[in-house]
């Protein structure tokens, strides 16, 4: 199928990769169709457009890449919603928040985007309870192809 | 806005599937225990509205911003080649 986008212009996207959100992200719960775009292999910061409009897009990245160590509790509750059978299946993305100043960009680990890979299917989770920031600095640690490499289950995606 | 007055350990039920019970209510502080379907969002109302401004603001930016960051990062990456 073809959607027309604000930033991209008319892309076609293989129905199969398309994200399922259950709640949508916060203030866009209307929007429930995603697709992650990566723009190239070397650029750690994806595109998250929703195929509903195609004025809106998320720019992400792998949570793992901006804190190798990040383990968020995901409630069974969640698991079950996301009908996550493995964890090998799970990959999490963190919206990222960008400032006139280019070094202090900053990643949302509070509330990741989980993505079913095997379901497709996924959900902003905001973690209760937990310390982790909304707006965390991502800092150049070399963590950016650890993440990459673990991120390898989206290497399928359309490459724009 | 409904206001109902209840002790500890009483719950008010919201529609079929939401129960939300009064566990403890110390001096200012009121802990409250939710109960719903998994696909209710349930969510302290500042970090909803944290979250909800931060994604707001997120779903703005034009792909010109994106590949500007992407050359300072690879710069970030790689300092020997920025510096010639």
């Amino acid at each position: 199928m073809k959607i027309s986008t604000t930033r991209f212009g008319e892309i076609s996207i293989d129905e199969s990769k398309i994200i399922h959100m259950k709640t949508g992200m916060l203030g866009f719960e209307h929007l429930k169709k995603y697709e992650l775009f990566i723009q190239d292999e070397e650029n750690p910061f994806w595109w998250f457009q929703s195929v509903d409009d195609g004025s809106i897009a998320f720019v992400v990245i792998n949570s793992l890449a901006v804190k190798p160590d990040y383990e968020p509790v995901i409630t069974d509750a969640e698991e079950k919603l996301l009908e996550i059978e493995s964890h090998d299946d799970v990959v999490l993305m963190s919206v990222v928040t960008i400032r006139s100043d280019p070094f202090k960009v900053t990643a949302n680990l509070r509330a990741p985007i989980v993505i079913n890979t095997k379901k497709m299917l996924a959900k902003q989770v905001v973690l209760v309870d937990s310390d982790f920031p909304v707006q965390y600095p991502i800092k150049d640690n070399g963590a950016v192809h650890q993440g990459k490499e673990k991120a390898n289950l989206f290497s399928s995606v359309l490459v724009l | 806005m409904l206001i109902l007055t209840r002790k500890s350990g009483e719950t008010i039920r919201i529609g079929n599937e939401i129960r939300v019970t009064i566990l403890d209510a110390k001096g200012r502080q009121v802990r409250v225990g939710i109960e719903a379907p998994a696909d209710v969002t349930v969510h302290r109302e500042e970090v909803y509205q944290m979250i909800k401004k931060q994604n707001i603001l997120a779903a703005g930016y034009q792909d010109s911003i994106v590949k500007n960051l992407s050359q300072v990062w690879n710069k970030l990456k790689n300092p020997k080649e920025a510096v010639e």
